[in-house]
Formats: C-alpha cells, structure tokens, sequence
C-alpha cells in the first residue's frame, strides 16, 4: 500500500487517547464474568452492574458500540444478540454518557440495515436507525500502523471509531475457522471500511489475519470489552457453526485479558492462539494476568467444538 | 419530490456525492452521474460531478474511492462506464486490464502448488479485485465486465474481449449453489455458502447475453428475491439483472431510498424498465 503523506497521518497515538481507562498493563486486567442464563431484560442491571464494578466513568463521553453484525440465518447465531446491544446502550446511558451510538461495518452484505432488521435489531432497539453508523460508508481518516505486525503501513479508518471517547466491542462468543476464536479483537475487523477495501474486506487476509487483529488492537489498546457468551457459537463459525450455549457475560477493559478469558471458558488455551499471543507480548497471557471478578472461570468453563485444524488449541484439564 | 430533484438536493458544493451526507466519494457520484446526465435540468450538476470525477484520477489511469485514499481501486469500472475523453478512457482501460485478482497471479499459483494449498475452485479465471493485491470477488468483475463491455462496443478490442469471457467464467465458478451470487465465497471449508439479492442481480447484469438455459436457476431465484428484499439497493440490482434478461419484473412498492447511491441505482432501474439500461448500452 502507497505510503501516506505527513499531513494525512493521524498517529496511533491519537487512538490511543480514546477510552476512559487507566494503562492495561500497569497491573493485572480486570475481568468480570457475570452469570445470564436468558436474553431478557435483566441484561441491563447485569451490564450496568458490571460497568460500575470496572470503575469505567464515561460521564460526558461519546461511546460507541460494535456488535458483530455478519450475515442473518434464522437457525443459528452469528451476530450479537439485539437485546445485549440494547442493554448496554442503556447502561451507559444511565452512567451518564453523553452520547452512545452504535456501529458496525459488515464484512460480507453491503446492506448494513437490511441485515440489522433480519437481525432484529429494529424492533429491539428504539430509533435504531437513528442511533446507528455504517462504518462501511462512514467518513474515513488515514491512520499510520507505526510498528505494524501485519505488511500493512497504513489503514484508512472511520471517523466514527477514531473520534469517540469510548470504543466498546461487543462481539459473540464464537470459534473462528482461520483463527480459532472470534471475540473482542477479532471483532475491531468491522472497523475496516468496505467503501475502500470492499466486502469482504480482503486485504486483511491477505497481510495476514492474526496480525492485522494484533494491529488493530494496537489502535484501539483501550476499547472496552463486553462479549455475549448467552449462546455463542461452536465448531465451524464464524457463520456456519452450531448454536453453543455458555450463559455468561464477559466484560473488561483490556480486550486481550477478556478474549484469554473467553478462550479458557471455551477451553481453548489463549496461549497458542497467535494473535493474543501477538498482542500480548509483554503483559502475558497466564489465567494470574488477569485478575477475574464474578464467577470463577472454572464454573462457567464448557468446551467449545473445534473443527479438526484447531483441535491442538483444546485447553488441558484445569 | 421526484428521485431527479432528491439526488440534486443531495449534491456536496464539490460536485460529488456522499454516501450518507458528509464527503463525497467516487461510488456515490458516478452512479449520481449515470442517473442524472441525460435529465436536462440536471446539466450543470453533472458538469460540476464530471469535473470532480475527472480531478480524482490518479497518475496510474485509476481512481481512488475517495480523495484521502491514495490508491486506485474497482470504482475505475465506474467511471469507465461512464465514458470520459480518450486520454483519460484509454488510461483508465489500460489500468483495469492490468489488474487481476492476486489468487491468480502466477506467484500465487506457484506458492499455492509448492505449499500444497488446495483452493475451493478448481477453475480460476483471473477477475478483478476490490482493491489491488487482493483476491477477486464477484462484485468488482461484474462492474469491470459491464465496463470493459461498454468499451468493446464502441471499439472492439480482442483484450477486452478476453479479460469479459475470462471474467464471466469466473462468475460461473462462483455461482452459489441456488442459483444466485454472493460476495464470491460459494463454498467454503466444504460447505456450501448462499447468495445475496443484490449481488445476484448485480451478476445476472454482467452476464447479459448468455442462453438464458444456463441461467434459469439464477432468473427464478432473482424473481423471488425480488419479492423479499428489503433494501433499494437490493431491489435495483436485482431489477436491472432481470431487465437485462428480458424479464419484466415489479418489486414490491414503499422500500425506502436510505441514501444518495439507493437514490441514483433506483432511477437507473428505473430507466432500464423505460427502455434504456445505461450499463449495457
């Protein structure tokens, strides 16, 4: 990719600035695994609860939400769940965010709002369309990768994600085909804008998936975690798995700690999935990186069907 | 209001169009541009959307999709469809003839044989990536056939001709197993993948001309999805793929225009049912 001009670079360090958190790493992530057997309305005191037990003040912040919105098959589930997405829009709103929106930029339809309603996403969330942004056809700014991981230098980005106070990912629990797992990290690939690199968008496989998941990361280091693990999927996912049930909510402020949690509780070991070991190059990946909070992962473990490639992944007895 | 006077509303003072409002981007002002140049009170507007377009193109002979973006892309496709002056037509054909997708580059085809990576398809005609150094999918090789079609009409070409055959091939090995198209992943890990609306009809339109028997399966379902979608980009694809194809269809009344392209792709189906596809004239 043509190297960007000076003046069109807005460093990594400006995503950076974004999120309300304290540095990741100065001390063991915390990591909050909460219990939700339903997708009703007691999400909502769950996610807020869970919120405050983070110490996340998002007090006059502009939050943004990023489910994972792919493709729409009545039989199964592949995108997040509305009534999480709901929950936590209203969660933050009651901790006094100044404004929250939601976003997404699927990686496969172009219509962004046709597969939200085949999702149920407008007759969950009041004014859905109003609160929404298709990052596939959001503004764009370039952004300089510094020390990339993949063989990219630059991406062009949303304006939407780059200039929020408060990214939060808020993936499905799910195995993925190419990289074993799909959660926080994995999720931040719906930032990437289909109006530039089309749908699928293809240049991050070819410069290298696991990389490009580790950069993003690099990007958005403080985007806050909530993933649905209610039912999350199994075997060949992200899109043609099989409904998994977990019953948990998952949330952090340290995306790597979160996604090593949910491998454990998927009993894969995050440990030989690459890119957490990419982006987790000095703070580790041990269950004592993270300090865990709510129920103890071993309670909540249930094993995830791996298709046979990622079977070496399987999390040994605990 | 009429769609002419709703896209007119919608123009940036550049002379493009966004996709939602905000900066104005190739996509968004080419297909504006095909809808509204032959409407007389849209004169001056396609003046100032061809001046934007024809100070966008890069060195290379492409276009960026938006101004920050210092790459040409697929957008090209585009704005060859919509004709500019020999210079700039020449350039920008030579660009697209050039560009293949990397899966079929022959240092792939040899890396795959020396690593032992088996691929999906067993037949795979070079096509046309979104964006270089990417794989080929189905949505930009069907613009670049309706483009390098479009060209070949006017100045037959035996190149043209080639990369057009080579391309629908590939649209036929990509062909889901309904029928219809998606993205370009029709299998994947053995299973099998279905298709969308509107990349069906955007297919179905590239293959304008072909014996309809190889395409009956593809026509039914279009005629069927035509009745489900519930996006007007779907609905235009899809009407301009079957218009193509000599079929008649009526979508379903009261889907919403949602942004300027819905706007632009509805009255270009719309004046494809009139008599006038501009995609394959």
């Amino acid at each position: 990719m043509a190297l960007l001009k000076r003046r069109h670079w807005i460093a990594g360090s400006l995503a950076a600035l974004t999120g309300c958190s304290r540095d990741p790493r100065a001390e063991p992530s915390a990591v909050s695994i909460a219990r939700a057997a339903h997708y009703d309305g007691q999400l909502f005191d769950l996610i807020r609860r869970l919120l405050i037990e983070q110490g996340l003040d998002v007090r006059g912040k502009r939050v943004v939400l990023k489910p994972n919105l792919v493709e729409f098959d009545p039989g199964t589930t592949i995108n997040t769940h509305p009534l999480v997405v709901h929950a936590a829009l209203e969660a933050f709103r009651s901790l006094g965010a100044a404004e929250v929106r939601i976003a997404e930029g699927p990686g496969h339809r172009r219509n962004t709002l046709e597969l939200a309603e085949a999702a149920g996403y407008f007759k969950t969330i009041p004014n859905f369309e109003g609160l929404f942004t298709d990052l596939n056809l959001d503004d764009i700014s370039p952004v300089r990768l510094a020390k990339p991981f993949a063989r990219l230098e630059s991406l062009y980005l949303p304006k939407t994600a780059l200039g929020c106070d408060l990214l939060v990912s808020l993936p499905k629990m799910k195995t993925h085909h190419w990289v074993a797992a799909t959660l926080s990290m994995k999720n931040l690939f719906g930032l990437v804008p289909g109006s530039v690199y089309g749908w699928p968008k293809n240049i991050l496989h070819w410069a290298g998936i696991h990389q490009c998941i580790a950069d993003l990361h690099t990007l958005f280091p403080r985007a806050f975690a909530i993933v649905d693990g209610i039912t999350g999927m199994e075997g060949n996912g992200p899109i043609q798995g099989t409904p998994k049930f977990a019953g948990v909510i998952v949330a952090g402020r340290d995306p790597v700690a979160v996604d090593a949690t949910c491998c454990r509780i998927m009993r894969i070991d995050p440990e030989r999935v690459h890119y957490l070991q990419l982006a987790a190059r000095r703070g580790g990946l041990s269950e004592a990186a993270a300090r865990q909070t709510g129920e103890p992962i071993a309670s909540v473990q249930v094993p995830f069907e791996l298709i046979p490639q990622f079977r070496t992944l399987r999390l040994g007895p605990g | 209001m009429d769609p002419a006077t709703r896209l007119l509303a919608l123009q940036n003072p550049d002379g493009g169009w966004g996709y939602r409002g905000g900066n104005s981007w190739t996509e968004p002002t080419a297909c504006a541009l095909l809808a509204l140049e032959d409407q007389p009170q849209a004169a001056g507007a396609a003046a100032r959307a061809r001046a934007w377009l024809q100070r966008l193109q890069r060195p290379d002979g492409g276009w960026a999709p938006h101004p920050a973006v210092e790459q040409s892309t697929w957008v090209t496709a585009l704005v060859v469809l919509l004709g500019m002056d020999a210079d700039r037509q020449g350039r920008a054909i030579q660009w697209l003839l050039e560009r293949t997708g990397e899966d079929t580059t022959l240092l792939n085809r040899v890396r795959r044989l020396l690593l032992g990576i088996r691929s999906e398809y067993s037949q795979e005609p070079p096509a046309w990536p979104w964006f270089p150094g990417t794989a080929a999918w189905v949505p930009p090789t069907a613009m670049s056939v309706l483009a390098l079609r479009k060209v070949h009409k006017q100045q037959p070409d035996s190149r043209l001709q080639q990369r057009i055959e080579q391309a629908r091939q590939f649209l036929f090995t990509r062909m889901c197993q309904d029928g219809g198209w998606n993205h370009g992943s029709s299998r994947a890990l053995g299973f099998q993948i279905g298709s969308y609306p509107e990349t069906t009809g955007l297919a179905l339109l590239a293959l304008h001309g072909v014996e309809q028997a190889r395409l009956a399966r593809s026509l039914a379902l279009a005629e069927r999805y035509l009745q489900e979608c519930r996006s007007q980009e779907g609905l235009s694809w899809l009407q301009l793929g079957l218009l193509a194809h000599g079929r008649r269809p009526a979508a379903p009344e009261g889907i919403p225009e949602r942004n300027p392209l819905e706007t632009a792709l509805r009255m270009l189906a719309a004046k494809a049912a009139g008599g006038r596809n501009v995609f394959l004239e």
